[in-house]
């Protein structure tokens, strides 16, 4: 009978299951994919053999446009590189340019800036779980993620003006200061939040059927995720302590006291627990950030906008965001436009070049288990 | 180790002459041929993760510029190493045995600048479909143009 | 676009079967679950519990052959755009196209990029469009409102629109996806970045 069989027999039946060969295209017009992007698999049985990616169904030539706007017309374009983090984007753009200024921004932006940061941190794992769980067949976890999202989101638009996209960072600070009413509503929102923070634990993280599932899947070591240029969560979950805003600190990150999470393991589950961990730091540097709010200007005086020049030099900036390490490289000329903007996104050495490491002898049901769970998300390596 | 202890023992173990810069980078210029050598010496001594290779088209000057940046985890400094390359003859060497992503990158740069990388076996195309004309990110491509003549704008059509 | 054959209302509205049918077909329609462009962050919510869209009838449908909508969200890369078709001409009719954002209907802001087309009507037949960047759920909802009533009224014929000009369609998509010759002619290129410190533009073949 099959069912006496032991579950890791039956598996490796499976993948010696090789009689049959094809070509599978687990393609842009899929519900298990994350966007618009494609693997072409070579499969035997149901164990993949050879993995072949198709990107750029979303390629629209970001950096060929950038050369064609003015500096602070570049602002609407940066947010749309990545659609569910997008203020990373806008800060890494605007450190670049103060850098190359040799400004230093006032101290109310720094800390505005750090609390908008940590909240597009927070949607972000937040879609990031809800995905994963949807993954697995548990939609209840995207439904009530979805949910909780919708808190913050018209906290933005009471903030910026715009739910999605915010255009709130420039060159020297922020757009606008904060409205009356806005921080008694914000800590309101993270006691809700944080409250729910029990039923996802009962939900997801102490289920026995979601720990059986993840256990096991895409594992790394540490000096393979260093190697490979994977960051971010999925590099702290393989046990290394290393974060962008300790090391390199940008913003209000200097003036607050937090401790790195480093959740060993590698795998999927662990990945799982390390986006848990960052979630609950995020709540407690948010309440940091609004105890310490200090008063002042909100943006420094830059001039006409229309007529903004930066002076000749280039500059690397990087920030942290929730799904990995983004850079912004951007070279200026002395002219009313850039020279040139070169945007590294967090996915492309895990989406199009981990995968010929991961995928060959990994089952077909497994592959966006594995993307979820690596945050792989295609906008940002096709710009 | 400090970053100007950095920057000497740089000086004195390859004989490139690097600035620091910012409050944590240092930037160095190395001709085409010494480059894999280069990066292989500063991959022993911390600087361990690959973060991006990207191109600058100076056709101004007749060059090609590729920058490849690197941070290190145990210093906390970070290295942007320049390398020019001829425009008219853009070739040069790939950095796959270090940094297996570097591959995709230099895959990118390919299609998107026309700068070879000699070593590399996946050099075919990557983003665009079925593109015919020179690569786009060079300065002598006009986007807008292509844009009105291939796609049709919506005023002009009515 | 003098060769296009129009269709007009009297010509559909045939039966009293057809009117019975429309009023159910506006009650269950199906969107194919494909995410083509950025727009489609403001989706989930749409459909869970923040603004349900299951109450008015829609709900995701992972394969093309079962069902109505194909909802494109947001711009359109070339290479999509050859898929986009294909999961069009597997759908069964009746269906119906659904523009989302501005990008399908002028280009939006990526209207000077090289990588995304700047009309979707010349491709396929958009029945209803959003403008927006992105779309609120509010107006998702209220777009499937007129959606629900423009078939009830047997207004939405995007679909006989499609096999009666299909060669003005494939004609236009083959321009754009089997381009034998490049766009660009050799003399055609620039000598110089097209930017100068005071703000003026050198255009393609110098200056007119």
């Amino acid at each position: 009978m099959l069912s006496s069989i032991p579950y890791t027999e039956l598996r490796e039946l499976a993948r010696k299951d090789d009689c049959i060969q094809y070509e599978l295209f687990f393609g842009p017009n899929f519900p298990g994919m994350h966007g618009n992007f494609g693997y072409i698999l070579d499969v035997a049985g149901s164990t993949i053999l050879r993995v072949r990616p198709n990107p750029g169904l979303l390629h629209r030539g970001f950096e060929k446009l950038m050369e064609q706007k003015l500096w602070f017309q570049n602002l609407s374009l940066i947010p749309r590189i990545c659609v569910v983090d997008p203020d990373p984007n806008e800060v890494a753009y605007c450190g670049a340019i103060e850098k190359i200024l040799g400004a230093e921004i006032p101290e109310r932006a720094k800390f505005i800036r750090t609390i908008t940061l940590e909240m597009s941190r927070m949607t972000s794992l937040l879609m990031g779980m809800g995905a994963l769980g949807g993954m697995m067949g548990l939609y209840t976890v995207m439904y009530r993620m979805m949910d909780d999202r919708e808190g913050l989101l018209s906290l933005f638009e009471w903030l910026t003006g715009a739910r999605i996209y915010h255009i709130y960072n420039l060159p020297g600070g922020v757009r606008r200061d904060i409205p009356d009413g806005w921080t008694e509503k914000l800590e309101d929102v993270l006691k809700q939040l944080e409250s729910n923070i029990v039923e996802w634990d009962r939900l997801m993280f102490e289920n026995p059927v979601v720990q059986k599932r993840l256990s096991g899947i895409g594992p790394l070591t540490q000096e393979q995720a260093v190697n490979w240029g994977i960051g971010g969560p999925s590099l702290r979950a393989t046990g290394f302590k290393a974060d962008t805003r300790k090391d390199d600190p940008y913003a209000a990150y200097p003036y607050l006291d937090f401790e790195v999470p480093a959740v060993g393991g590698g795998d999927a589950l662990a990945r799982a627990v390390q986006v848990r961990e960052e979630y609950i730091l995020a709540i407690s540097l948010i309440r940091q950030a609004l105890k310490k709010l200090p008063e002042g200007p909100f943006k420094l005086d830059t001039g006409n906008p229309l007529k903004f020049i930066v002076p000749k030099g280039d500059a690397y900036n990087r920030v942290e965001s929730s799904k990995g390490e983004y850079a912004y490289h951007v070279v200026s000329n002395g002219d009313l436009k850039p020279y040139r903007v070169s945007v590294r996104g967090p996915s492309l050495p895990g989406g199009l070049a981990l995968c010929h490491e991961h995928l060959p002898g990994m089952l077909i049901d497994d592959v966006a288990i594995w993307m979820a769970s690596l945050a792989i998300c295609p906008p940002d390596f096709d710009r | 180790m400090t970053r100007n202890a950095l920057v000497e023992r740089i000086e004195a173990e390859t004989g490139i002459e690097s600035r620091p810069r910012y409050s944590n980078q240092i930037e160095a210029s190395v001709p085409r041929e010494r480059i894999i050598s280069f990066l292989s010496f500063l991959k022993t001594i911390g600087f361990e993760h690959l973060s991006n290779i990207t191109a600058i088209d100076w056709i101004q000057d007749s060059t090609m510029e590729v920058v490849y940046n690197v941070w290190s985890y145990s210093e906390r400094i970070h290295i942007t190493v320049k390398s020019p390359v001829p425009r008219g003859n853009p070739v040069s060497f790939t950095c796959m045995g270090l940094w297996p992503q570097g591959r995709v990158y230099e895959q990118e740069l390919h299609e998107m600048f026309g700068i070879s990388f000699q070593g590399n076996p996946t050099q075919g195309p990557l983003f665009l479909h079925n593109w015919k004309d020179i690569p786009p990110l060079r300065k002598d491509f006009d986007t807008e143009e292509y844009s009105r003549r291939a796609y049709g704008y919506l005023e002009e059509e009515q | 676009m003098s060769d296009f054959i129009k269709v007009s209302r009297d010509e559909i509205m045939d039966g009293k079967m057809e009117r019975v049918l429309d009023f159910f077909r506006a009650r269950s329609m199906w969107m194919l679950y494909y995410c083509t462009g950025c727009g489609a962050i403001e989706l989930p919510p749409s459909m869970t519990s923040a603004f349900d869209m299951e109450r008015f009838g829609l709900g995701p449908m992972a394969t093309p052959r079962q069902a109505d909508i194909l909802l494109i969200t947001g711009y359109i890369s070339v290479k999509t755009l050859k898929r986009v078709i294909r999961s069009y001409e597997q759908m069964p009719d009746p269906k119906w196209v659904v523009g989302f954002g501005s990008c399908p209907v002028n280009g939006g802001i990526y209207w000077n990029s090289y990588a995304t087309i700047n009309q979707l009507e010349k491709y396929l037949p958009v029945d209803i469009s959003i403008a927006g960047c992105m779309p609120r759920p509010q107006a998702v909802l209220d777009m499937f409102q007129k959606l629900k009533n423009m078939i009830q009224r047997g207004e939405a014929v995007g679909y006989k629109k499609y096999k009666l000009n299909y060669d003005w369609y494939k004609k236009n998509q083959d321009e754009v996806l089997n381009r034998e010759e490049p766009v660009f002619r050799e003399d055609e290129l620039f000598s110089a970045p097209p930017e100068q410190i005071s703000g003026e533009k050198i255009t393609a073949g110098g200056n007119r």
